[in-house]
């Protein structure tokens, strides 16, 4: 499945086809809400990446204010047993609900809701899909800790995502340095695998990029990525 | 003679004096940001000061949790324009305060004391 996972054979519907053709063209480029903050400041355009072998996330969203982002995302994910695959793209759009700035640190609680189309290996029509969340997160110069949940509700679908996040920076950088950490993330997916995925990942941080590289407990390489200009 | 001297030292020390005093002081303003804990999210404040038509050097620091603006010649840092740009970056400024110096001896003062607590 390392191709697109988007059909090439669409209904003749403009919007839907111009949703997944966007979709698969920033699925190119770029990942997942939950990796930092899901957004960039005012007017930027950020790019996310999440990929493993059972899950392949990419985003990319802009920031029409400082509060708000519209974008697209597509996603494909498959159980433990590679037999179930699931295959979406939507539209988002992100709503930084409350920041607390601190002199030190910064605590954030996002809203990510979604809509667009879901297909599955185990049925063979197009289902419509709302994927509302919540992520909060808090973060100093050291320390990192996250808490995603996001709901991917369909038709007979009930794929409830959640993940928390945490992990400490081996030392404090300059702003224009490299900065690396050390993260480790349990995730789950409700009705789609049953095992919680533990995931130690090396990140780092530079003024442009955000990338983590890690290894699961389910015997899966993990490439991350966030981008913004 | 001697007193010919010291009336030529006296008047080319006041003349070099006015000169020197005529010259603009670098003044630079220094932003106290809450909240910039990342370089990867502090990026916007960066690139939003540096586009403002006064700018002439940005510097941010995450150690000392601050931004620097410099102003272009015969301009001046609009502090309020500022405070503005860095909320919109999603930050809160906590201090504002305008001292002599450029960004680049702020910068490298700012480096030689971390050198200096570094050597502790």
């Amino acid at each position: 499945m390392s191709s697109s996972p988007y059909p090439t054979h669409c209904r003749p519907v403009l919007c839907r086809k111009t949703v997944l053709a966007l979709a698969t063209v920033c699925s190119l480029f770029i990942g997942n809400s939950a990796l930092a903050g899901p957004m960039g400041f005012k007017d930027s355009t950020m790019f996310m990446g999440d990929f493993s072998s059972n899950w392949r996330e990419a985003s990319a969203n802009y920031a029409v204010t400082p509060r708000d982002a519209l974008g697209m995302s597509t996603l494909y994910m498959r159980n433990d047993d590679k037999t179930l695959t699931r295959e979406m793209a939507e539209l988002t759009y992100t709503r930084l609900l409350k920041r607390w700035n601190f002199p030190s640190a910064q605590l954030n609680i996002w809203l990510p809701v979604g809509a667009g189309e879901i297909r599955g290996n185990d049925f063979s029509d197009r289902r419509t899909v709302f994927t509302p969340g919540l992520q909060m997160d808090f973060e100093t110069q050291r320390i990192y800790f996250a808490t995603n949940y996001r709901a991917y509700r369909a038709e007979d679908i009930n794929h409830d995502f959640s993940s928390v996040r945490s992990g400490f920076s081996f030392y404090e950088t300059g702003y224009n340095e490299t900065q690396p950490w050390l993260i480790v993330e349990a995730r789950r997916m409700h009705d789609l695998s049953d095992e919680t995925e533990i995931t130690p990942m090396l990140r780092f941080i530079n003024k442009r990029y955000f990338v983590e590289l890690g290894y699961s407990s389910t015997d899966e390489a993990r490439f991350n990525i966030m981008y913004i200009f | 003679m001697k007193t010919l001297k010291l009336i030529m030292a006296t008047t080319a020390l006041s003349f070099f004096s006015l000169l020197a005093s005529a010259e603009p002081t670098t003044k630079t303003t220094i932003f106290t940001v809450n909240g910039m804990v990342c370089a990867f999210c502090a990026q916007g404040i960066e690139k939003k000061l540096a586009k403002l038509p006064q700018t002439q050097a940005v510097y941010v620091s995450l150690e000392e949790k601050i931004v620097a603006v410099e102003a272009r010649s015969g301009q001046a840092v609009d502090a309020n324009l500022v405070t503005a740009e860095i909320k919109d970056a999603g930050y809160d400024v906590s201090k504002v305060e305008t001292v002599d110096g450029s960004v680049a001896a702020i910068k490298q003062s700012m480096e030689n004391k971390k050198t200096a607590e570094n050597k502790k």
